[in-house]
């Protein structure tokens, strides 16, 4: 298989652009969401941006700016309504993704031929990216990316210990709501790509992979930005070289998606061979004392 | 004269939906000193030191730290939890955990820099894990995990250190290199409060006890305030008068 064949043509080449940004922020995000154990809450947020991509495309409008305001909307109703302690974080999420999720499954089931529409939402077209949709998709990322290095230190931190940051001065519900806004950006920006339901696999399955490898979290960063991307690039050539020398059709977002977590199981298999390895270095260290 | 004191409770109280979890405590803290909170599980020991910290209101009194309203004086204040509530398999070194002490002083968007790195390798050693640096924090023993965090505290330079149960589950030698650390830190100024079970070391560590049962029974020097009548009014059933003056806490 070639990996770079494929990318000769322009359509190509700006979907691998699209995967290839959108692979590394959603692994650095992703890290973040592993480590405070919110998996869940990424789930619910690409329901919920779902109704707002609806509307969007009723109006008329932009695509991303309709996912873009749901997702901003909750984010701050998770971050409060989570921090009330009558509801609690597990069913707010509940609450907010199933209500939100069916709005827009109701609004779209009004319109002619929605099983269209809805597949395309749900699932992406990564390979109908156009020239302003990149734009779009990069002006998004480049928001979440200068979020990212304003609160990664804190975040981590409250990731870490919770206790001592709130002790330090750090307000929980300010960082909550910053990674929630992170995560939102994240879902936003992937929309068009790889539709509302696959992106947590982009957010969560490069991170949990780097997880297993790293032992720490700047490396686990790298890492984690390091198979989003190749995810994103070898899903795209997988998918375009079997449709071409097969001629099976298969859908550019999930093969990506299928190859993110062929990568997950490697670094799960890797992961005990390493940690082997890393006792005998321990081990021979401490005999040549 | 003496100079003003660090910390001052006026009939503190705090209560969660009308319930008060610790009620009427009353006290001071000079530079220097070191107080043990004293008394069984559920006490409000921890709810106490949440309250210096200005992380629960108080219903009514007051709680003043360097002059000021909990809230406003953080940046003087450290807190250290006890290790074992801290994820071992999260993916930091010990340096790493000491230099976190420093992001206060550091600010958004900036990195830690060579003088906070410095500060956190000095405050390793401090503990006698300057070695250990380089370590990732769960590898490290129960004992070296509460060490680090001492000295991410101490990484933070406080004038107030906060600590829950500093010597739950740690080894005789983490536990002198503790109150080593501690002793230094008092000689430097800093005021010290911690919540503790163990008599023996709020003696060792401590020159102040507060004797709390949801209320408080006793604050005052040690020698004269951790007494067999207030122990017995603190601990209830859970005392048992020895002959003599000895009492003996059963932990529940």
């Amino acid at each position: 298989m070639n990996l770079f064949q494929p990318f000769a043509v322009p359509y190509m080449q700006r979907a691998l652009v699209e995967v290839l940004v959108l692979g590394a922020l959603a692994g650095a995000v992703g890290v973040l969401v592993v480590l405070r154990r919110l998996a869940f809450v990424g789930d619910a947020l690409t329901h919920t941006v779902f109704p707002g991509v609806v509307i969007a495309h009723l109006l008329g409008r932009s695509l991303l700016a309709g996912a873009l305001a749901f997702g901003v909307l909750t984010a701050v109703l998770l971050t409060t309504l989570g921090s009330h302690r009558r509801v609690g974080n597990d069913a707010a999420l509940a609450i907010l993704l199933t209500s939100f999720f069916s709005l827009g499954v109701v609004l779209i089931s009004r319109t002619r031929g929605f099983t269209a529409d809805l597949t395309v939402f749900l699932f992406g077209r990564v390979l109908a990216v156009d020239r302003s949709d990149l734009y779009q998709t990069l002006a998004v990322a480049a928001v979440a990316a200068l979020t990212l290095a304003v609160v990664h230190k804190e975040l981590v931190l409250r990731a870490f210990d919770p206790e001592a940051a709130a002790a330090m001065g750090y307000r929980a519900g300010v960082l909550d709501l910053a990674l929630n806004l992170l995560i939102a950006l994240v879902v936003v920006a992937a929309v068009e790509a790889v539709g509302t339901v696959l992106v947590i696999a982009l957010i969560v399955v490069p991170a949990a992979a780097a997880r297993l490898l790293a032992d720490r979290v700047g490396a686990m960063t790298a890492l984690a930005c390091l198979l989003g991307a190749a995810g994103g690039w070898l899903g795209l050539a997988v998918s375009y070289q079997v449709s071409v020398d097969h001629d099976l059709r298969l859908a550019a977002g999930a093969t990506i998606v299928v190859v993110l977590v062929g990568l997950f199981l490697l670094a799960a298999a890797a992961a005990p061979l390493r940690r082997r390895l890393g006792r005998g270095r321990v081990a021979a260290e401490g005999g040549a004392r | 004269m003496a100079p003003d004191p660090v910390l001052v409770l006026q009939r503190a109280t705090v209560a969660y939906e009308r319930d008060p979890v610790v009620e009427g405590v009353d006290g001071e803290v000079a530079a220097g000193q070191s107080v043990a909170l004293i008394g069984p599980n559920g006490a409000g020991k921890s709810t106490l030191i949440r309250a210096v910290l200005g992380l629960v209101p108080l219903t009514s009194g007051t709680i003043e730290v360097l002059g000021r309203a909990p809230q406003a004086a953080r940046r003087q204040v450290a807190y250290v939890p006890q290790a074992e509530t801290l994820d071992p398999e999260f993916p930091v070194s010990a340096l790493q955990v000491v230099l976190m002490g420093r992001y206060p002083r550091v600010g958004w968007v900036r990195r830690p820099g060579a003088a906070d790195r410095q500060a956190a390798q000095r405050a390793l050693a401090e503990v006698g894990l300057a070695e250990r640096a380089s370590a990732r924090f769960g590898t490290l023993s129960g004992g070296q995990r509460q060490r680090v965090l001492l000295a991410r505290a101490i990484a933070q330079e406080p004038r107030l250190l906060l600590l829950d149960e500093p010597f739950n589950g740690v080894d005789a030698l983490s536990q002198d290199l503790l109150l080593v650390a501690l002793g230094r830190l008092r000689a430097g100024g800093a005021a010290v409060v911690m919540a503790t079970h163990d008599l023996g070391l709020a003696h060792l560590a401590c020159d102040e006890v507060c004797l709390l049962n949801r209320h408080q029974i006793g604050f005052g020097p040690i020698g004269t305030t951790l007494t067999p009548e207030l122990l017995r009014a603190t601990y209830g059933g859970q005392a048992l008068q020895l002959r003599g003056d000895g009492v003996i806490v059963a932990r529940p």
